[in-house]
């Protein structure tokens, strides 16, 4: 029983450290613990991927283009400078 | 000797319109207008109103380039600039909403081709995901949403987001983390 809830716990924490874990963003050592635990827990692992593969689909999201005037529109409204500004 | 006025590093353009070169501007509108309108474009979700936006962000650094700092970088400074308008646009927008529920259907808008190898339903698959995700951003709150656009969409580093938002970097990158995880919860409540 006391396994099982150690066990729970520690899926808790490393749940919680997975963004981290994915950004290199641990020591050395804590890192290696964090990856040892995914390597052997199922859902740990399931849960790391899923992580990855969100982020890895985030940089794929399509970006808007810009309107072919756009330039032209801004510098049309670009108001006169005073000459103490200048 | 002739100068090419496309080579120049922001702030020697910077030095050029605060002498009174209007037309350098173009070279930074040029330069940063396809990032700003997607930055403002996947916070506020409306394009049109992104474009909008972007263009009052352009002229609002026209009019305060003589304050811009040359010890930061350019595109800090804009994007600064840019946040705040777009946060405050939010606000007045829809005070009491932390989420965009009427963004734009991907029929009206003009995105970019992508490249891809994609069989038919691989390709349906895929837009139905970015779909799922791009809603999922949108019901994060403003500044959540902030982060994760200019850390995933944007690829700023965690030191420059931390000057975009004047937040510590500590901070930042615990609430990125924090909202990455959101947004899988959210995800997930959709598939």
């Amino acid at each position: 029983m006391d396994n099982l809830r150690e066990d729970a716990m520690r899926c808790k924490k490393v749940l919680e450290l997975l963004s981290r874990f994915i950004e290199n963003d641990f020591a050395d050592e804590e890192s290696a613990e964090i990856k040892a635990h995914i390597d052997k827990c199922e859902g740990c692992r399931k849960e790391y991927e899923a992580m990855k593969s969100l982020l890895d689909r985030l940089e794929t999201i399509p970006l808007v283009c810009v309107p072919l005037s756009f330039k032209d529109a801004v510098m049309k409204h670009l108001p006169e400078k005073k000459d103490e500004d200048k | 000797m002739v100068e090419t006025k496309e080579l120049l590093a922001d702030p020697a353009i910077v030095e050029k319109i605060v002498g009174g070169d209007k037309e350098a501007f173009a070279l930074l509108v040029e330069r940063y207008q396809k990032g700003l309108i997607n930055f403002i474009y996947h916070m506020v979700g409306h394009y049109e109103e992104a474009v909008e936006l972007t263009q009052d962000v352009f002229i609002k650094v026209y009019v305060n380039i003589a304050t811009y700092d040359k010890n930061f970088k350019f595109s800090t400074w804009l994007y600064r600039i840019a946040s705040n308008c777009t946060i405050d646009h939010l606000r007045r927008r829809d005070p009491m909403a932390a989420s965009l529920d009427e963004r734009d259907e991907d029929d009206n808008l003009c995105i970019e081709p992508a490249s891809h190898d994609l069989g038919p339903h691989d390709l349906l698959e895929q837009k139905q995901l970015e779909k799922e995700i791009v809603k999922s951003i949108s019901e994060l709150s403003p500044l959540q949403r902030e982060l994760i656009v200019l850390r995933h969409i944007h690829y700023r580093s965690y030191e420059e987001i931390a000057k975009i938002t004047s937040l510590p970097i500590g901070t930042v990158k615990n609430r990125i983390f924090r909202a990455r995880k959101q947004l899988m919860e959210r995800l997930r409540d959709k598939r």
